[in-house]
């Protein structure tokens, strides 16, 4: 404990989800996460915990849901195309109100795509392939150590909301390593006994399920939902603000494509350009409220990221109506390197600010 | 200051491995470090390498173009990887398993037979610590009590290789100040 070792991000959430307490694991094999189940299955059974190899990522997911109800802490972990097969699910457990952790570590789709990393599901993530009103938490590590402090709090905000939450981890996250400390589990536990089931002997019976042939009822459990998201997004909107402070163009990133755009924001500073960056790190609930505050005074946004801009809608949505925006973006492979995005802004500089 | 590193081979000569103890060796001398495996669907004689990269501040880029050093340690890493190191960067290449060869005037070669150096040691697989060590001397600045610490992290499992690896390390640590290194 509190050794400083060089850790792969998928061994990393591994080891945090033991550390905060995960007594149940679900999954099927999948690059680039395969290392997370191949972890667990080796140390839960030594400590006693339940590992499933499950036949699909159908039957892990539902599995999860099960064991969700009955009160365990349950995580689930597969990759884009694998998580695509699990919305279904998600939107139940989101009815059902079941703390679920799935770690989606992000392949190359759309389809079956191919193992190459990318940054391709935040729409698949943020805004959900289930049916119905439903939203699921998703928190975005940029480093080995946050895949550690966000698989903790990934546990925390399931459980204190009672909703699905996946951590969405960049395919060069999973594979990559870093040296990292699996520190104590910062949150507290919370008390599940009034709600999972349990067995009921001396006390009244109780029910999980989605169905509801009632539409009055059906209505009231929606907006009870709906009630239970606006605290959300009240209260767990998170960020990272590097120089943003006096920025006149803040560049936009998540998960790890951050790192890099700190490194070019880092390069116009020298040049003597207010630059800063913005990184969302609850992507839903999105951090609008900030990020709209910034843009009063910055003149341009860019945002970059290894996809075809998909946060880029959620910047949209945060930022004045007359602010300019820009989008660099890369669909699937090797990161898009410091110089190349150097000279994508150059570019959009010289268009827009012949002055600069 | 930031060094980026190569490290590549063929599936089966360890270059994960060694590429895990140099990334291990610069964290216990408490730098940043990124160690970011090419993974796929390599098998036993197909192309493996690996990304180093290493920094006394945060490292903020990832996956870079090109690297101040490169270790080759068969003829289709070395074809592969002489376009990637930076100009006046080194490339240490196997010359039991590559034809030696200088095409680049911009950078600086080496060329050792690892794999004959390790047939001789009495194990064919420690090629790649022999090349860690050639690495190390170029560095410099590598504490062996790190080195050692750093093998015993990665060979916890396999103690009995440790005492091995170290030797293979120190022979060729040793191994270019003999030959002189330009």
């Amino acid at each position: 404990m509190n050794e400083k070792n060089l850790l792969k991000g998928n061994i990393a959430i591994a080891k945090a989800a033991l550390e905060c307490g995960c007594s149940c694991y679900f999954g099927y094999p999948i690059t680039p996460q395969t290392d997370i189940g191949e972890y667990l299955s080796l140390e839960m059974q030594k400590r006693n915990l339940a590992y499933v190899c499950a036949e699909s990522e159908i039957g892990a997911i539902n599995m999860a849901l099960g064991a969700a109800s009955s009160g365990e802490k349950v995580m689930t972990s597969s990759s884009s195309c694998a998580v695509a097969l699990m919305q279904e699910t998600l939107s139940y457990a989101a009815s059902d109100e079941l703390p679920i952790v799935l770690v989606n570590v992000m392949r190359a789709g759309p389809g079956q795509g191919y193992i190459f990393p990318s940054q391709g599901d935040y729409n698949q993530a943020t805004i959900g392939g289930g049916n119905g009103d439903y939203k699921t938490i998703v928190l975005s590590p940029s480093s080995i150590q946050e895949c550690i402090d966000l698989t903790y709090k990934s546990f925390h905000l399931a459980q204190k909301y009672k909703n699905p939450t996946i951590l969405l981890v960049d395919g060069l996250l999973g594979q990559m390593a870093e040296p990292a400390i699996i520190t104590e589990n910062p949150y507290p536990e919370i008390d599940n006994s009034n709600w999972r089931l349990d067995g009921a002997k001396n006390r009244t019976s109780r029910k999980i399920h989605s169905l509801e042939p009632n539409q009055n009822k059906l209505n009231k459990h929606i907006l009870k939902l709906y009630q239970k998201y606006q605290i959300i997004e009240q209260n767990e909107p998170d960020w990272e603000e590097y120089l943003c402070n006096d920025a006149e163009i803040i560049l936009t990133a998540f998960g790890t494509m951050a790192r890099s755009v700190k490194a070019v924001c880092n390069f116009f500073r020298e040049k003597g350009i207010k630059m800063g960056v913005y990184r969302p790190i609850t992507l839903y609930p999105f951090p609008y409220k900030r990020l709209r505050e910034l843009s009063i005074n910055a003149k341009h946004i860019i945002d970059i990221e290894m996809n075809m801009g998909q946060m880029l809608r959620d910047v949209r949505l945060s930022v004045l109506s007359n602010s300019q925006i820009s989008f660099i973006g890369k669909p699937v492979g090797d990161w898009l390197k410091k110089e190349e995005i150097i000279n994508t802004i150059n570019t959009i500089i010289k268009e827009q600010y012949a002055s600069i | 200051m930031i060094k980026n590193f190569i490290i590549s081979g063929s599936g089966g000569q360890g270059i994960l491995s060694i590429g895990t103890v140099l990334a291990n060796i610069f964290m216990l001398g408490n730098k940043y470090v990124t160690y970011c495996p090419c993974y796929g669907a390599e098998m036993r004689g197909g192309a493996v390498n690996c990304e180093i990269n290493m920094s006394d501040e945060e490292l903020l880029t990832l996956q870079n173009e090109k690297a101040d050093f490169v270790i080759a340690l068969n003829q289709t890493s070395f074809d592969k990887f002489i376009s990637k190191v930076k100009e006046g960067g080194t490339i240490i290449v196997n010359s039991s398993m590559a034809k030696i060869e200088k095409t680049r005037k911009d950078i600086k070669y080496i060329f050792a037979p690892f794999t004959q150096e390790a047939i001789k040691l009495g194990n064919i697989k420690i090629a790649n610590s022999i090349a860690l060590g050639v690495l190390s001397k170029i560095l410099g600045n590598l504490t062996v009590e790190n080195v050692k610490k750093a093998y015993e992290k990665i060979l916890k499992n396999k103690k009995e290789l440790i005492q091995k690896n170290l030797d293979a390390y120190l022979l060729g640590y040793d191994y270019i100040q003999e030959k002189e290194y330009a």
